[in-house]
């Protein structure tokens, strides 16, 4: 099958989902990616949730790569990995420097032996940090770049900043970031002969997705603060109940408006709304007015069908999607999004592809590299 | 006049961007960050958004101008036939076209992939739109947290036991544009090999779900429906955002007992490390809202910045909640260049924010800020397409170049 990637090999010595992450886009790309795993098994191997005995976790970081089982600690297998890296084209890491020193593989290091190779680290907060800064997890990641403080948005003073969707978030940012930056230092390895170092700070991959918000702040264009509604926008957009969900409704223009009274039958409450209020009269009032009102109506509604009817008359509302919604979703259907993998453990799997659609190279995946008897060691259940 | 040589890896690559507001911009920022020429394709009569928001002047917009830094902009009106004749001649010139405009309207331009593949027969294209190009829901539109909440992203953030609200109404756009950049990017590598372009559809909504790839891959295999839980973590308590003094928040993140014992002993909570209900992780995720109760009382007065100092170098996981304020006067990222100075027509400089990569050697230049609208319509009429300087003024009279 002709991937994009096809004909480049990287080395992944990546031991967290965001290291992983970037192998994984670029091997479900077409690359040959050999993952280099510690005796035992990938840390990820290790973490939840489980079934018959073997991780989901990473058997989704981990699809189209290879996988080879070195100790970087022996002498032995570490002068293995340096022959694997002398024929290879890019190394993916994601470990702090200490371990990049203890292990002879510093940015130094590597371009030292292997100048051909373009060599790329992901850390939470990029080559130089204070060394204790770097024993950051996700959580720690998302809220140090600011997205946690300001999520959800209008969250109240008292209420927690949030990590974000699952627990990896901030990894799978970086982990785009990384395959990003790798692919167009491949780019100029390929006219040059010559390799780069990439340093990938996670923090600021978090910070670069607020560019038109922060840095407007950055500017002295909005005033930064304490506020945890400093990335808000205002507006009766949030989500709202239906009767099988929620539907998420975002309207910001006199068409919304009229779109929105249309589909509801014109309301009576809805009277004392002027038809331009959101571009004109959006004050907090209104906007809390508005929501009791309309949650009322939506918590009726099947969040599919109104949904659809909102969006025939051009009112941007959507239904809060679960799980269990998308594999069946037609469009995601139409698309392909989901694969179904054979995988050896679990059986049939709907796996998640990526969201590109390539013309002349379509994404074909297969199952993550299994590594009996290296099943879960933390987990309960039993192997197959 | 040619362009001074920037470096950079992406140097050599460019690319034509038919882009507005924020996904599609952020896209050509990123490979404009990289070292390739971005050449944005405007005019004055259908104006990137971007540049009216927030200000009056669009040449120093703010939205616009925190995003489109080493962008190069030239003015083209798409709705003559002059002007498309002139866009299919700057095509012929490019590696790449993205495109984020409604759906629909490259088809009526007669820019629809096949049309640009016979100007250029290994052209990459990039369309952008909240479902994709086509299929049955293609019609539909909406903004970020629209496809936030179609992706299945929303549905896992919230408060526990509380409605879904989802990830800031910001997030998303940027992230689609990363996803774009990437794409792109492997495109390339594919004509390198091949000699062959392709086409390349890109679903906003497919990047929100591809960024909770992991829940739905586990929801496939156990059954088990992913919901927003929080600050919730399987395999780790404490684990979650804590109250300290002046309002301010740490996140702490204990997966051992190693942590944890060291968390109490640096917060001085001698009980809380005897409790024999938050003795061992299990005990600790079998207790987690009272075990989260009683952190947050021994961290309401602390001062966040000096308790996560002081966890850290304890050994445990911890940062504070950055505020936009707390992120705007932030040493280490200033320091990396995370933040830095690029050219400005008004005043001269401005601050933005950096790339979240540093490369060695040939890193490319970022150093001028966004243009102005038509800021480069010579070098791209003149130098690229090889028009006198009479014919440019008489195709801006006559508002081809507007």
């Amino acid at each position: 099958m002709t991937g994009a990637l096809n004909g480049l090999t990287l080395i992944e010595i990546a031991e967290r989902p965001a290291g992983e992450y970037a192998a994984k886009l670029l091997a479900d790309l077409g690359a040959t990616v050999i993952k280099v795993e510690r005796p035992g098994g990938a840390p990820t191997r290790h973490m939840g949730p489980c079934h018959r005995g073997e991780s989901t976790l990473f058997h989704y970081l981990n699809t189209s790569k290879q996988s080879v089982v070195l100790d970087l600690a022996d002498s032995a297998d570490r002068a293995l990995l340096d022959r694997m890296l002398a024929r290879a084209d890019a190394l993916v890491d994601d470990h702090d420097e200490r371990w990049g020193a203890a292990h002879g593989l510093t940015s130094t290091a590597i371009a030292a032996a292997h100048p051909r190779l373009v060599h790329a680290i992901v850390t939470p907060f990029g080559q130089g940090a204070p060394p204790e800064w770097q024993i950051a997890r996700s959580i720690n990641v998302i809220n140090a770049g600011g997205w946690a403080y300001h999520s959800p948005s209008e969250t109240p003073p008292d209420k927690p900043p949030l990590k974000g969707a699952g627990r990896f978030l901030s990894d799978y940012e970086a982990g785009i970031d990384a395959a990003t930056a790798l692919l167009a230092s491949l780019l100029r390895q390929r006219r040059t002969g010559q390799g780069q170092f990439i340093d990938i700070s996670e923090v600021q991959v978090q910070v670069n997705r607020t560019d038109a918000v922060l840095g407007r702040m950055l500017a002295g264009e909005a005033e930064p603060g304490a506020d945890r509604g400093a990335y808000d926008m205002g507006g009766p957009g949030t989500s709202f109940p239906a009767r099988d969900g929620h539907v998420f409704l975002f309207m910001t223009t006199q068409a919304h408006w009229l779109g929105l009274l249309d589909l509801m039958g014109q309301p009576e409450w809805a009277q004392s709304f002027p038809d331009d209020w959101l571009e004109f009269h959006c004050t907090r009032e209104r906007v809390a007015e508005f929501r009791v009102h309309f949650a009322q109506w939506s918590a009726g509604q099947a969040k599919v069908a109104v949904s659809e009817a909102a969006q025939k008359r051009g009112v941007a509302m959507v239904p809060v999607n679960i799980a269990a919604d998308l594999v069946c979703n037609e469009q995601f259907v139409h698309r392909g999004f989901f694969q179904t993998i054979q995988h050896p453990v679990f059986g049939p799997v709907a796996c998640p592809t990526a969201p590109y659609r390539m013309s002349a190279t379509p994404i074909h995946l297969t199952p993550a590299p299994s590594l009996p008897p290296f099943g879960c060691k933390t987990c309960k259940s039993e192997p197959a | 006049m040619p362009l001074p040589d920037r470096g950079g890896p992406l140097a050599g690559i460019r690319i034509l961007a038919l882009t507005k507001v924020w996904a599609g911009p952020y896209a050509g920022k990123l490979l404009a960050h990289l070292g390739a020429e971005v050449i944005k394709v405007e005019s004055a009569t259908n104006l990137d958004e971007m540049r009216a928001y927030g200000g009056v002047d669009r040449d120093s917009a703010p939205y616009f101008q925190s995003i489109n830094q080493e962008i190069l902009s030239v003015q083209l009106n798409m709705k003559t036939a002059e002007g498309l004749t002139l866009l299919r001649r700057m095509v012929g010139q490019s590696d790449v076209v993205i495109d984020n405009i409604r759906p629909g309207a490259m088809e009526r331009s007669h820019l629809g992939y096949e049309e640009l593949r016979r100007i250029k027969p290994d052209i990459i294209q990039l369309s952008i739109k909240m479902w994709g190009n086509d299929g049955p829901l293609g019609y539909q539109s909406g903004y970020a947290p629209s496809f936030a909440a179609l992706s299945g992203l929303t549905a896992l953030v919230g408060h526990e036991g509380e409605v879904p609200r989802g990830m800031n109404i910001r997030y998303g756009d940027s992230s689609v544009g990363a996803c774009a950049a990437l794409a792109i990017l492997a495109a390339l590598h594919h004509r390198e090999t091949t000699g062959e372009g392709q086409y390349i559809d890109l679903s906003a909504v497919e990047t929100m779900t591809s960024l909770v790839g992991d829940s739905l891959f586990a929801w496939s295999v156990t059954g088990a429906v992913p919901e927003a839980d929080g600050n919730h973590h399987p395999d780790m308590a404490p684990h979650g955002t804590y109250p300290c003094a002046n309002g301010e928040w740490i996140s702490i993140a204990v997966a051992i007992d190693p942590e944890w014992q060291a968390l109490c002993q640096t917060l001085g909570a001698g009980t809380l490390a005897a409790n024999p209900r938050f003795a061992t992780l299990p005990d600790r995720l079998s207790n987690r809202h009272a075990l989260d109760a009683a952190l947050s009382a021994a961290t309401a007065s602390q001062d966040a910045s000096h308790l996560a100092d002081r966890l850290r170098h304890a050994g445990v996981p911890a940062f504070r909640s950055q505020s936009s304020l707390d992120l705007c006067s932030d040493d280490h990222l200033w320091g990396r260049e995370g933040y830095r100075m690029v050219s400005d027509h008004r005043n001269g400089s401005r601050p933005i924010i950096g790339p979240s990569w540093r490369m060695t050697p040939d890193p490319a230049k970022v150093e001028r800020g966004a243009p102005l609208l038509g800021e480069h319509n010579d070098y791209v009429y003149r130098e690229l397409l090889g028009l006198s300087e009479a014919e440019l003024a008489d195709l801006a009279a006559r508002r081809v170049v507007d």
